[in-house]
């Protein structure tokens, strides 16, 4: 009896498992789809209503019971209320949060559209909850309803209401109600319901200790169960029939049941095994990819460090080959700047040692000239000729001048050549600084009985370095009388000026020179000119002073000359300082 | 008509001696040779100076810049000076060139150079460039003396000295007590020069020395300045009587 009992709450409670699974598993909620549907189109801009039920119906009950919390805080459109705790029980209820489903339950109002659903799960849960007297009262209320209006299944209902009824041992009302039910199954052919169903009467009736009536039920639902899929029906169907023979002593039959049960046991086990093994080996199989996937990912990572040390590797040698190529290339041209001052600097260099030979050999004739000149002025002051020593001391004076003069433009050169001088430009007044270089020359002009005429207008005013301005036109000066004749005539004048610059003249009526020679002179060349004759043409320094002078205060030079008739030096000076 | 003063500090007999003989030939008055650097402060300070020649190396140091540095120091007693050297060193010449106003001259030089040196500084140190060269004007005004060039050489006559300047032209007649000549100057230049509270204009030609006012005598239109020069007053500068406490 003990074995009887416990076969049949295994049976029981599996049961109740069972009608869970198929009271929602049905399409059974056609109507409340379409209602609800309804609802949605009237209520679009609900959107939280919305997405509660297209997670209520995809079975997504976490965002079901978070969208209908939404939409029922938002306490707009009370007609979705009711859904939506209609929603949010289901919800608790598919979770196996009974008490929050009820409350759920609770709070739909009475003229709720679906109040039966709501009876039918209420029905439910109080069934779990082993409250078999309120369970019946919940399913009595929908017995009655007609399943052609309703979207629920009256044989589920009549199977609780059997259920009820049994656990309560009202063992007619229970027969009576499974009956009905096994009547509807059998027409709707729901043999996994059927197999219930028959065992629930078999033990309806095992219970009632009518074994005669139970066995038969047992049977058929053994027999059913061989039809069907379910492992867990066949056991208990099995394990009915073991206890049922177990009971007639038929003990043979029974182990052979019982190893039937075992072996479905098994099966379900086996099938777990295999599932778990397949898991397993699933795992393993993963495991392995996992690992080819971590060699082939070591053997990338390998391949591109080897691919980036090729490209690191390579750049930098190219870069060393740039680098190379660019100092290189810069040491040749370094070279060839080099090589092009070196030349540069030899030339200067003869240029000077030939300055150099140009004026010790100046200097030596200058010097010689005096060493003579003294001889012969100690006989004439010997001999008291009186009238000669004037002579003979004009002529030094005028050979030291010379000298003088060839010293102070050399040294004039140096300074220039260093950038030592002081260099301050200022308006000048042009005839003064030509009168007091004119003053120097006087003695010498007379000398020679050289007609000198200054005629600079007294409102020339010229911006230059007054010392430069002195030595040019000292150089300039010298010149024009070392190359006129005796009663030659100089005249230094200004000319008629541009706005910017004022032009001095210096003329004279001398030797003139050729075009050629004219040339040279102006030429833009650091190289001395060559000594032509010996005593009319100099060193050529004081010319390539006067010009790098001219051109240090942003002046010009011309020439005009004609040979035999005389020169015109023309210096151009700016009248005011250029650029502000 | 006075000479004008000049201090020579040069520490080389022959230099100074030549620099002397061009100078009193041209009428300067030489009113010392320093030797050195003290000298040439104690002379400064005690004579009247109104030129100072300086060689800028005295005994192989550079005193004369020194020299010049010190007298810059109080601008009241400054005079204008001119620089001699026989180098064109430039850090010597960025250091003279500090004390303003500058002007130099190069050893060796001429008459004519030395003279014009002078000019210049007298110039340059007065704030009027090209006074003495220009065309239209030989005279320089400082505040107490006149400077005029007169042939190669420049005189002074003190300000306070002159009675009133008439003018002629482009010529200015002045009339001091003792004398009078003629200067080569603007008339609106010359009152631009001459301190307003002592020289006004009584007629178009006419500046008067306030301080030589004897008498006016404004019906007349007539003024009696010292000396017993009578001057014009014409209308149109007649408001200049204002200035003075008229007695009734």
């Amino acid at each position: 009896m003990n074995n009887n009992q416990k076969c049949f709450f295994i049976a029981l409670s599996f049961l109740l498992n069972s009608i869970f699974v198929f009271s929602q598993g049905k399409p059974v909620d056609y109507l409340l789809k379409s209602e609800v549907k309804k609802k949605v189109l009237k209520y679009n801009q609900e959107i939280n209503f919305n997405k509660a039920q297209v997670f209520f119906f995809g079975k997504n009950w976490d965002s079901t019971l978070v969208y209908s919390i939404k939409q029922l805080s938002s306490k707009k459109a009370p007609e979705l209320k009711n859904y939506c705790h209609y929603f949010r029980a289901v919800s608790f209820l598919e979770k196996k949060i009974f008490n929050e489903a009820k409350k759920e339950f609770n709070l739909i109002s009475s003229d709720f559209r679906f109040n039966y659903k709501v009876n039918f799960l209420l029905g439910e849960i109080a069934l779990e909850q082993n409250e078999f007297k309120i369970a019946l009262s919940h399913f009595n209320a929908i017995e009655k309803l007609s399943e052609d209006l309703y979207d629920f299944k009256e044989s589920g209902v009549l199977l609780n209401i059997g259920l009820c009824h049994l656990h309560l041992r009202e063992f007619d009302d229970a027969e009576k109600y499974f009956f009905r039910s096994v009547e509807l199954q059998e027409v709707e052919k729901d043999s996994l319901m059927l197999i219930s169903s028959y065992m629930n009467i078999a033990n309806l009736y095992y219970t009632q200790y009518k074994d005669n009536q139970a066995i038969p039920y047992f049977e058929k639902a053994y027999s059913l169960s061989k039809k069907v899929k379910s492992f867990d029906l066949k056991r208990a169907a099995a394990k009915n029939m073991a206890a049922v023979e177990e009971n007639r002593k038929n003990f043979q039959t029974a182990l052979v049941y019982r190893k039937e049960y075992e072996a479905w046991k098994d099966s379900l086990n086996d099938q777990n095994k295999v599932w778990e093994i397949a898991e397993v080996e699933k795992k393993f199989a993963i495991k392995q990819k996992q690992k080819e996937v971590n060699v082939l990912a070591a053997e990338n990572k390998a391949k591109i460090a080897e691919r980036n040390g090729f490209l690191i590797s390579s750049v930098l040698l190219f870069v060393l080959l740039g680098t190379g190529v660019y100092f290189y290339r810069q040491k040749i041209r370094n070279n060839k700047i080099i090589l092009a001052q070196k030349n540069e600097l030899d030339e200067l260099n003869a240029t000077k040692d030939k300055l150099f030979s140009i004026v010790s050999h100046d200097l030596r004739s200058s010097v010689n000239a005096l060493k003579v000149s003294n001889s012969k002025l100690l006989d004439n002051l010997e001999s008291k000729n009186y009238t000669e020593l004037d002579v003979l001391l004009h002529k030094n004076s005028s050979i030291a001048s010379g000298a003088y003069n060839l010293l102070d433009n050399l040294l004039n050169w140096a300074l220039l050549q260093t950038q030592q001088s002081y260099f301050y430009q200022e308006s000048l007044h042009l005839t003064s600084i030509v009168k007091h270089v004119e003053y120097n020359y006087k003695p010498l002009m007379l000398n020679k009985n050289i007609d000198f005429k200054s005629s600079i207008s007294t409102s020339d005013y010229v911006f230059a370095d007054l010392d430069s301005l002195k030595i040019i036109i000292r150089n300039f000066l010298d010149n024009a009388i070392k190359f006129s004749k005796e009663n030659g005539t100089i005249s230094i004048y200004s000319r008629p000026a541009s706005e910017e610059f004022c032009y001095l003249v210096i003329e004279d009526t001398g030797l003139g020179m050729s075009e050629a020679t004219r040339r040279e002179l102006l030429k833009e060349t650091i190289l001395l000119s060559k000594k032509q004759n010996d005593d009319s043409i100099g060193t050529g320094l004081g010319m390539q002073l006067c010009k790098s002078l001219i051109r240090k205060n942003e002046g010009t030079l011309d020439i005009e000359s004609e040979e035999g008739v005389g020169t015109k030096i023309i210096i151009g000076l700016p009248k005011f300082k250029n650029h502000g | 008509m006075d000479n004008i003063n000049v201090l020579i500090v040069e520490d080389t007999p022959a230099e100074s001696d030549a620099l002397v003989k061009v100078l009193t030939e041209n009428n300067y008055n030489i009113a010392g040779i320093a030797r050195t650097y003290q000298d040439a402060l104690t002379l400064f300070y005690q004579n009247t100076i109104d030129i100072v020649v300086i060689d800028v190396f005295l005994d192989g140091k550079a005193d004369g810049i020194t020299f010049a540095e010190t007298i810059n120091i109080v601008p009241n007693s400054v005079k204008p000076f001119v620089f001699l050297t026989s180098s064109k060193d430039r850090q010597i010449f960025e250091r003279a060139k500090l004390t303003k106003p500058f002007s130099f001259l190069m050893k060796p030089f001429n008459e004519l150079e030395i003279l014009y040196a002078l000019e210049m500084a007298v110039e340059k140190f007065y704030g009027q460039s090209n006074a003495f060269h220009s065309e239209d004007q030989n005279a320089v005004i400082s505040n107490d003396s006149l400077f005029i060039k007169k042939n190669k050489s420049l005189k002074k006559v003190q300000i306070k000295n002159i009675v009133y300047i008439e003018v002629e032209d482009r010529y200015c007649n002045i009339i001091t007590e003792t004398e009078k000549f003629v200067i080569l100057i603007s008339l609106t230049k010359i009152i631009q020069l001459l301190d307003p509270a002592k020289f006004f204009q009584t007629h178009r030609n006419y500046i008067v020395n306030a301080s030589k006012i004897q008498e006016i005598i404004v019906n007349d239109n007539l003024i009696v300045l010292k000396g017993n020069h009578k001057v014009t007053l014409s209308d149109k500068y007649k408001d200049f009587v204002k200035n003075f406490r008229v007695l009734k």
